[in-house]
């Protein structure tokens, strides 16, 4: 099945959410709202504006299960939205209830846990905050993970057990953190990160030889590993039980954003403009392949100049005139231009999501990027990467 | 007010600031070893070299690089001995030698490379020569291998 592509804006998608059964799709463009789109034919039209931050909104995260929507921004506040009853005209609207977070910069990136009983966010105050629901008050409270990050942290993974949390920073290192709420979690049984863990213990900190922000960080559906994507253009992979490490190097530009689609297979996309996908095991890891065969982007593009027949646009006469008038040299071609690239996504790919889970494993991802597309890629569709240089190709 | 607050250092101030020295393991010789051994590894390559084996020099020099702050005679050493390796070599050979290296010591040339390009005029460092074997690795190694050299605080 080839690649659904919506183009959704021209600005940059910040981040996008689906909710349970993708009807519809929570996204942020860049700016202080955050839209709820739902399809119309092969369309997304926005179905409801959720405004009340006044900053960009850096994340989205959608509940699965109890259907709320929390948006962290740049204002230093988070937002959890519940659809509720509106008491004056009666229709079901999202109302929002801001937590305090106490952090004194931009929040980064924000997930809610497995049972969604608590969220992280992340925060360039160099800190975690680790929100629970407070019963008694009525309101949300943050506890926060500081020590021992040096740096903005860019991105937070939940571990399957509701209890640890992986974060990325920009202070190069990858870390698994217990984020054990007294009030909230019931102890959580051992696992290979270690057992007795209180609040804000450091269960294991990674970083790639070559350096580099850690962009993004996932543990695997079992929870036994962990991958994370550095700025050094390498995916690394630690299984803490063996203990091993596998840091895969990348001919290509970073990866930003990654998802395990099982135990052994990773989807991760970046600067690169398209999803590449990892497999392995406890015994090693190495490049599968892309789930963007370029050959699909670059057809679509060239039917431009085969308009309108006709002398005056067609043959020797439309080259020169191109060259004189436009500065296009392309002798023979269409009239291609030059800065189209070849993948889907023509800009970097910022967020890829599980889309669809079957038995376990995810069979189809969605990606969301910088160029205003939302894109769905079927994970079966792997193949080998012919240009090694991807979307940055030397001209 | 005499005091000239616009060029205070503020971070000499701060006590939880982020030091450059945190940010990489740090190089576990000593100094004085790391300068022998950049002697030697210069010996070595001569010896390599008048045999004509490029791509064996070529490994010898980029293992092990010295890096950090305080080995700067063994990092101009090491550099000195590269670039004589370089601007020894055929460019027609230069694609098969660095597909010989390991994707460490790739890495470790691309450093050099743009040490020397940041170097005009210095020793025998030819710009023509730097940038022909930047583009072969490049074509061999990806832009991954730049962008490492741009992210890696192991500064050679």
């Amino acid at each position: 099945m080839a690649p659904q592509v919506y183009a959704l804006s021209q600005t940059p998608v910040t981040s996008h959410a689906f909710n349970a059964d993708r009807t519809k799709v929570c996204i942020s463009l860049n700016s202080n709202e955050a839209q709820i789109l739902s399809p119309k034919g092969s369309e997304w039209v926005v179905n409801e504006t959720l405004s009340e931050h006044d900053k960009v909104i850096t994340s989205i995260d959608w509940a699965p299960n109890s259907n709320r929507i929390v948006t962290a921004s740049q204002d230093r506040n988070a937002y959890v939205w519940q659809e509720t009853p509106d008491p004056e005209t009666g229709k079901i609207i999202w109302k929002p209830t801001l937590v305090l977070l106490r952090i004194n910069r931009a929040a980064t990136y924000v997930r809610w846990s497995p049972k969604e009983d608590k969220f992280a966010v992340a925060s360039g105050a160099r800190a975690i905050a680790i929100c629970s629901f407070d019963e008694e008050n009525n309101w949300w409270v943050a506890k926060q993970l500081k020590k021992p990050i040096r740096s903005t942290v860019l991105s937070v993974d939940w571990h399957p057990n509701n209890v640890l949390l992986a974060a990325g920073s920009a202070d190069l290192k990858a870390r698994v953190f217990s984020a054990y709420i007294k009030e909230v979690d019931e102890r959580p049984s051992p696992t290979v990160w270690g057992s007795k863990l209180p609040f804000n213990t450091i269960c294991g900190e990674y970083s790639s030889p070559s350096g580099g922000w850690v962009h993004a960080v996932g543990f695997s559906p079992s929870g036994d590993v962990l991958a994370f994507a550095s700025h050094d253009s390498t995916i690394s992979i630690v299984y803490p039980s063996g203990p091993a490490v596998y840091n895969i190097r990348l001919p290509a530009l970073p990866l930003v954003s990654l998802t395990w689609t099982s135990e052994n297979g990773i989807v991760a996309a970046g600067h690169d403009c398209r999803p590449l996908v990892f497999s392995g095991s406890e015994q090693g890891w190495q490049e599968a392949g892309t789930l963007d065969d370029s050959k699909s982007g670059g057809a679509s593009g060239s039917g431009f100049g085969a308009g309108t027949p006709g002398r005056l646009k067609s043959g020797a006469f439309a080259t020169f005139r191109d060259a004189d008038v436009r500065g296009q040299s392309s002798i023979g071609g269409a009239g291609q231009t030059d800065t189209k690239l070849t993948t889907i996504h023509q800009n970097t790919i910022t967020s890829v999501r599980p889309y669809e889970i079957v038995n376990g494993e995810v069979t189809k991802v969605s990606t969301s990027g910088v160029d205003g597309s939302l894109v769905l890629w079927d994970t079966n569709e792997v193949s080998a990467i012919t240009g090694r240089l991807g979307a940055a190709h030397l001209r | 007010m005499d005091v000239n607050f616009r060029k205070i250092d503020i971070d000499q101030f701060d006590e939880d600031v982020l030091h450059e020295s945190e940010l990489y393991e740090a190089d576990p010789r000593d100094p004085y070893e790391v300068l022998e051994e950049a002697k030697q590894r210069q010996a070595a390559v001569r010896t390599s070299l008048a045999r004509s084996d490029i791509a064996g020099a070529l490994s010898i020099v980029l293992e092990n690089a010295p890096y950090g702050p305080n080995v700067e005679e063994a990092k101009n050493l090491t550099l000195q001995t590269l670039l004589s390796i370089l601007n020894s070599t055929k460019s027609t050979e230069i694609t098969g030698v660095i597909k010989s290296l390991s994707p460490d010591a790739q890495d470790t040339l691309m450093k050099y490379l743009y040490k020397g390009m940041g170097l005009p005029g210095w020793g025998d460092i030819s710009g023509s020569v730097l940038l022909g074997w930047h583009e072969k690795l490049t074509e061999v190694a990806g832009v991954g291998c730049i962008v490492r050299t741009m992210t890696d605080r192991r500064i050679v």
